[in-house]
């Protein structure tokens, strides 16, 4: 006979647990049922998915049907793709180099210069729009992608998230560097990149999710059909008098992939990333 | 072969950043029109632009689609930086807005009174688009009312479809009580996070948010005051079916819940998309206020076409809104076939498509209903806040609900719009 502990003692053993488990599986449900409601509507008609059906139906091929036949996908995908990974290329490239910069060096102005960057986080986009419209205007970039990524580049934001990374780079490697004769750019691209690669990861994952659900600033910029990108597309599906929510379900799972698609990729580095800057 | 074009597209793009310069600049000949809904206002805008070209082949038409909030938003901020040269020809502006696009950005928009023959449209659709005297658009879809009814259930509790014509709102609550004992059906689905019953109300009776001159007209309104209680009435005597938020309102009445829908003419294609109702369905001209001034006749909702005063095409934008907009009767008997829109041009009624009868209504000619309606439609002055004042009034629906007294509620909106406005 095995001894069975009081079922006190189990009961306060077990609870914490279970009220963990239960606590985490609300928030899973809260956090998963728009996915799978996103799931379920694409396979409905409009018709159900007002009605509020939650299983799968058979509407699948005829959205996806019309959602073609509505969209030229392949443009808008290489739209929006272009932006994004340009964007993030551009905006790791000047904002690493930047938190990089004011870490490393030390200067009388620096902190009132990083201040400064800092500053621009406080001020909302709606604010800069107009001005930075007219810009655009006088430089002749509207309804050109460029128009979206020049604003972007230099980010707030990325250039703190490197610095506060930048704090846990030991400066030992970068002395002894010094010592065998490296430049300060082949500091920067031979050993701060690749230690620093669960940053340059984590950084990746946030530009590009900010770039491709980018909204606001693309659609005040762009102007015809040719260069509009998936988020605007999405919205104006939505915006029908009577709009076709099964059509809209699809491009929003269309344009929800890519983004998981680089977060599960890159979910690991991400992490990783995520808790290297804290320390 | 196919990953090494991708590849090379990719290169191309990333290396010399050559196509991303490429603008798309417009043509000579090309007329650009922004506006929203797919399957309605471009769509119908596609089938006018091809109209055109087939007589005018110098002319191309450009249609891009937005979403409606991001065409107001774009067009909000090109006129406000002043960068004439980044907006369209042609735009699609919601009537409810006009007035603050036309009075907020003078001479922004082309004048087209002299040019087009505005005494063939409806006249409240020429009203809400003119500023000191001069016309500003080429009015396009009314929302013009319309009272459907589910003769079936009308008839369960005894009533001809005689008995809905042009009735009041009080005996409309009567009728409801008897449907609802004898058939179980609420009278009507009414959603009270929306003003727009308010405003279909309200108009019925000649008045609006703002007097002639723009002021605000909130305590002294009387159609509004009569609109509030007439909500209030409805609320007390439990002849609704409560809906919060639109796709929910529409459920009422496609589920076959409610006995009557009171709403704009372009929910007609939602009502007969329901096929197995077909032939139970009634339209009357909407019961009135019973004060003085209200007849049968409102409108919700409607949009027309406007030209950049900017626009390098501006003659040609002109041009073609007249003479499809303006004179082309064939075209309004297609928009209204294959895409259910009804226009503001006086003369498509003379068409074959405004002259049948619809089996689905049990052989009425609703569109010769529709278009006797629309010539009666009181016009009003929209003014340039219509929305803001909305968004009071709204947030004070739920207190009729709860029995307030109108005169305080009519007071409180007053004092919210206000705060809003200035």
């Amino acid at each position: 006979m095995t001894p069975t502990p009081a079922p006190s003692a189990r009961t306060w053993r077990f609870l914490p647990a279970a009220s963990t488990y239960i606590a985490l599986s609300i928030a899973a449900f809260v956090s998963l049922f728009p996915f799978v409601w996103m799931l379920i509507s694409a396979t409905n008609t409009s018709i159900d998915i007002i009605k509020g059906k939650t299983s799968f139906g058979d509407a699948f091929s005829t959205n996806v049907t019309n959602f073609f036949t509505l969209v030229d996908v392949p443009l808008v995908f290489w739209n929006s793709a272009k932006v994004a990974i340009l964007t993030t290329l551009l905006t790791i490239a000047v904002s690493s180099l930047a938190g990089y910069g004011f870490e490393m060096f030390r200067s009388k102005m620096r902190d009132h210069i990083y201040s400064l960057v800092l500053l621009t986080l406080m001020v909302p986009f709606a604010a800069l729009m107009i001005p930075l419209f007219m810009m655009m205007g006088r430089a002749g970039l509207i309804n050109t992608h460029v128009a979206i990524l020049l604003p972007t580049i230099a980010s707030a934001f990325i250039i703190f998230y490197f610095r506060q990374s930048t704090k846990a780079f030991p400066t030992e490697l970068r002395d002894a560097a010094k010592v065998d004769g490296l430049k300060e750019w082949q500091i920067f691209l031979y050993i701060y990149v690749p230690v620093m690669r669960s940053t340059f990861a984590a950084a990746f994952v946030i530009v590009f999710m900010t770039s491709w659900n980018n909204y606001l600033w693309p659609l005040i910029v762009l102007q015809s059909n040719e260069t509009k990108t998936i988020t605007l597309v999405v919205s104006s599906l939505a915006s029908a008098y009577y709009p076709d929510f099964g059509v809209v379900m699809i491009g929003t799972i269309l344009a929800t992939l890519p983004t998981l698609l680089v977060f599960f990729i890159m979910q690991r580095q991400f992490v990783a990333g995520m808790l290297g800057s804290v320390k | 072969m196919y990953h090494r074009t991708i590849l090379s597209r990719f290169a191309a793009a990333a290396f010399a950043g050559a196509s991303l310069f490429a603008s798309t600049a417009a043509f000579a000949g090309e007329v650009t029109i922004w506006c929203w809904d797919p399957n309605f206002n471009v769509a119908i805008m596609k089938e006018a632009g091809a109209r055109y070209t087939a007589k005018h082949p110098e002319t191309t038409f450009n249609i891009v689609d937005f979403a409606k909030a991001d065409v107001e938003q774009k067009l909000q901020t090109a006129l406000s930086s002043g960068t004439t040269d980044a907006l369209p020809d042609i735009v699609l502006i919601e009537d409810y807005g006009a007035q603050k696009y036309l009075q907020s950005f003078p001479g922004a928009f082309a004048e087209l009174s002299g040019t087009v023959d505005y005494s063939g449209f409806a006249p409240y659709k020429v009203q809400l688009m003119t500023v000191d005297g001069k016309v500003y658009g080429m009015p396009f879809d009314s929302g013009v009312t319309g009272f459907y009814y589910r003769k079936d259930y009308l008839e369960q509790a005894g009533f001809k479809p005689a008995d809905v014509q042009d009735i009041t709102w009080d005996r409309f609550i009567e009728i409801g009580k008897q449907v609802e004992e004898k058939t179980g059906k609420k009278m009507m689905g009414l959603d009270i996070t929306d003003a727009g019953f308010t405003r279909i109300l309200m108009q019925s009776a000649g008045q609006w948010y703002f007097d002639a001159d723009g002021n605000l007209n909130i305590e002294n309104n009387t159609a509004l005051k009569a609109a509030l209680e007439t909500q209030q009435k409805i609320l007390q005597a439990g002849v609704y079916k409560p809906s919060s938020g639109w796709t929910e309102w529409v459920g009422s009445f496609t589920s076959g819940d409610v006995a009557t829908v009171t709403t704009g003419v372009w929910i007609t294609g939602t009502v007969k998309a329901q096929a197995d109702q077909a032939g139970k369905w009634g339209v009357a001209p909407i019961p009135s206020l019973g004060i003085e001034g209200a007849g049968h006749a409102s409108n919700l909702g409607g949009s027309s076409w406007y030209v950049l005063e900017s626009s390098a095409e501006k003659a040609d934008a002109i041009a073609f809104l007249n003479e499809t907009y303006a004179k082309d009767i064939d075209f309004y008997q297609k928009i209204l076939t294959e895409r259910g829109a009804v226009g503001s041009l006086m003369a498509a009624r003379t068409g074959d498509a405004y002259m049948k009868a619809d089996d689905f209504f049990g052989g009425e000619k609703v569109w010769q209903n529709f278009s006797d309606w629309l010539s009666k439609v009181p016009p009003v002055n929209y003014g340039i806040f219509t929305n803001e004042v909305d968004t009071a009034v709204t947030a004070h629906l739920p207190s009729l609900a709860q029995g307030a007294k109108v005169d305080e509620v009519l007071k409180e909106i007053q004092s919210q719009a206000e705060g809003q406005i200035q």
